[in-house]
């Protein structure tokens, strides 16, 4: 299927220029499992990604299908979903995007208590709770993506 | 925080530069006249009433609900048996907030999430099931609703169980909010009616209580919704008047009811009381010193059962840390504290827990011990507005006032409140705000405690949030097959035709839509209405 969420990119970054090379940006899904549209975390994260030189690739409130479909179509290196609700609900999204790219790397924030941090952490997901720092985001996406190995 | 220097600048939310002390000197000449006024003068901003708590104290009321409506139930008398008093009804986010029944496939993909945020309130006989017992004529009651395009169907849902139960309906006292701060700007919905359609429903919510329940607060304004979106202090006085100004101006327009009624019914509003106390407590002092002016200014108005504005406050649910979390039972406290020395009427205490889940029974009854406490322990009770006459609290009040009147005529030059929702602008200043406030935390210049320092580890006391329970949503599903197998067809479809023909014309929609009620339509039917006539709001950020 296609994805019909809404969508829009909200920042590119300046293509790096490695000697004479154009180095394509690194793309960044991110999307929200629930139907519940509080957006101030998302978008200070996304903005975060934006300035470190990621392309940011927003649908906001997305069904697992739509995300899945736009994982693809994007050609995205790493997902990022903002889970605000019911864990399994976040779990069924987490599965079809594994089962669709298993290569995928996925990582996720929001109010997500400590035991659905755990039930996320054992599908191999990097998790961030309120209160984690941008920076750690920020890391954890260029490791995700491979562009540092520091752990 | 301490700043490094004591000679750095020092700001408040506002971006207001703050001293290290204040004089007499530092009062506005323009505001000085008005410190030696008396609470419950105008302008009030020194308070509702000069034996203020002393003859009453504020009312204790809570955000509560969850699962299916006999758990939103059990709740609510919970909390009254704890010594709330008033009651709040949630309604589910998924369904309620965009008029969709749980059969509908956008909550069919996340059928676990129903039920999360409040209970499931698809017909008459859920809402029913959920005010079971609950003392509706003595109490003050908020039916949900606050999203703008829920309220008429929660509403009527509210009204024609009180009709089926014998209640007069003119002697009902609550309030609905009907927020366009809630989903237009902080928690914005999957699909909604655009802000002019829902102008047209509060307009007509609050001629429709003008006329049949004058002691009901038709539209609550929420400034909360703003300013836990990122808007400053300032800025949620700003638009929250400029929000006022659409509705007065629409009941002006329509020249059906007078317009000081109508001002009544508007000066019930919310805000948010946050950590920065002296701050938050002027900030209920310029509110009401502002509706006054503006009532008597732009529109003509004096009297003093008008211009008194009475503040319902939510403490900041943005300001609950998701570590250490005991902690937040401080905050919660001292964000109340804030709330009382501005002298609001009414107070509800974010859950301990808030940054994890709804908040848990044991949560939701230290909100209500926090309010007790202040109530009969500490004296805060004791005295009319005690900050009154402090040099920088005036000086302070009366900056929050020029600046929060500059932000309200930014806005109207640009449209007034709701072009400025419609073109996203006032998003734009509440993300800029975001990303400010948090990169402050960041860059270690303000400190979280538990978060960004005072780290816990040797003890860590963890929560795990709150659930709720696990069959909303099959309950939901059989009793929606159930009022569409078992209630009058005929009726509930008629019903439904006679609202789209309201909503294609220009006539109140509130008699049409208790007609729907209590032919039991349901929401997911009456919002199929909505989306069939309106059409859907375009969103302008993407969250």
């Amino acid at each position: 299927m296609t994805y019909t969420a809404r969508f829009s990119v909200i920042g590119v970054r300046q293509f790096n220029v490695k000697g004479s090379d154009v180095v394509k940006p690194k793309r960044i899904l991110m999307a929200k499992t629930g139907l519940d549209g509080h957006w101030r975390g998302p978008t200070i994260v996304a903005r975060a990604l934006r300035d470190a030189g990621f392309e940011v690739i927003m649908i906001g409130m997305a069904t697992t299908a739509e995300i899945v479909a736009a994982a693809i179509d994007e050609d995205v290196d790493l997902v990022g979903l903002n889970i605000g609700g019911h864990i399994d609900v976040a779990l069924r999204a987490v599965d079809a995007v594994q089962s669709a790219a298993p290569d995928m790397p996925i990582f996720a924030g929001g109010t997500i208590p400590p035991h659905a941090c755990k039930q996320l952490e054992a599908k191999g997901l990097e998790v961030f709770p309120p209160g984690s720092m941008l920076t750690d985001i920020v890391d954890s996406a260029n490791r995700l993506t491979g562009l540092s190995t520091a752990q | 925080m301490r700043p490094k220097d004591p000679q750095d600048t020092v700001q408040a939310c506002s971006d207001i530069p703050l001293k290290s002390y204040y004089t007499a000197e530092d009062i506005p000449d323009s505001h000085a006249e008005r410190v030696n006024v008396a609470p419950g003068e105008a302008p009030y901003h020194r308070g509702f009433h000069p034996s203020g708590y002393r003859s009453k104290p504020w009312r204790i009321f809570q955000l509560s609900g969850f699962g299916k409506p006999e758990d939103e139930n059990e709740r609510i008398k919970f909390l009254l048996k704890n010594g709330e008093t008033g009651f709040i009804m949630e309604h589910d986010r998924n369904t309620a907030d965009h008029c969709y029944n749980v059969d509908h496939p956008e909550v069919l993909a996340r059928r676990e999430d129903v039920g999360l945020t409040g209970a499931v309130m698809q017909s008459v006989r859920d809402t029913a099931i959920c005010l079971d017992g609950l003392p509706m004529d003595t109490s003050f009651g908020h039916a949900g609703g606050a999203v703008v395009q829920h309220a008429p169907f929660a509403l009527a849902a509210y009204w024609a169980v009180a009709k089926k139960r014998g209640y007069d309906l003119s002697k009902l006292a609550g309030t609905g909010q009907s927020d366009f701060n809630l989903t237009y700007l902080g928690c914005v919905t999957k699909q909604q009616i655009p802000t002019d359609a829902g102008l047209r429903f509060n307009g007509d919510i609050i001629e429709f209580c003008t006329e049949h329940l004058p002691r009901w607060v038709p539209v609550s304004i929420a400034g909360y919704n703003g300013a836990d979106t990122g808007l400053t202090p300032d800025q949620e006085l700003g638009s929250l008047f400029a929000n006022a100004v659409e509705y007065l101006d629409e009941i002006k327009l329509r020249g059906r009811i007078p317009l000081e009624v109508a001002a009544r019914g508007c000066g019930g509003v919310s805000f948010r009381a946050s950590i920065k106390i002296f701050e938050e407590a002027c900030k209920m002092r310029a509110a009401r010193l502002m509706w006054s002016d503006l009532l008597k200014q732009r529109y003509g108005i004096n009297d003093e059962r008008v211009a008194n504005l009475r503040i319902h406050c939510v403490t900041a649910g943005s300001k609950m840390a998701y570590q250490q979390p005991m902690n937040n039972l401080v905050r919660g406290a001292l964000m109340a504290v804030s709330a009382v020395l501005g002298g609001v009427q009414s107070l509800g205490v974010s859950g301990y827990d808030e940054a994890l889940s709804i908040p848990s029974e044991h949560a939701h009854q230290m909100s209500v011990r926090i309010q007790q406490i202040l109530m009969e322990e500490t004296g805060l009770t004791d005295v009319t507005d005690p900050l009154g006459g402090s040099y920088y609290v005036e000086t302070l009040t009366a900056q929050l006032v020029e600046k929060a009147w500059a932000f309200f005529e930014e806005i109207l030059a640009r449209g007034g409140y709701l072009a400025c929702l419609d073109s996203g602008w006032l998003h734009a200043k509440a993300e800029e705000n975001q990303h400010k406030e948090f990169m402050q935390t960041e860059s270690g210049e303000a400190n979280i405690v538990g978060v960004t320092m005072a780290h816990d580890d040797s003890s860590p006391f963890e929560i795990d949030g709150f659930i709720g329970s696990d069959d909303a949503f099959d309950v939901a599903l059989e009793r929606l097959k159930e009022v569409k197998r078992t209630r009058h067809e005929k009726g509930a479809k008629t019903a439904l035709k006679d609202l789209e023909r309201v909503c294609r014309g220009s006539d109140n929609i509130m008699p049409v839509m208790m007609d729907c009620l209590e032919a039991e339509a349901t929401l997911g039917e009456v919002g199929d209405v909505y989306r069939e006539v309106f059409g859907d709001w375009r969103t302008p950020i993407q969250c």
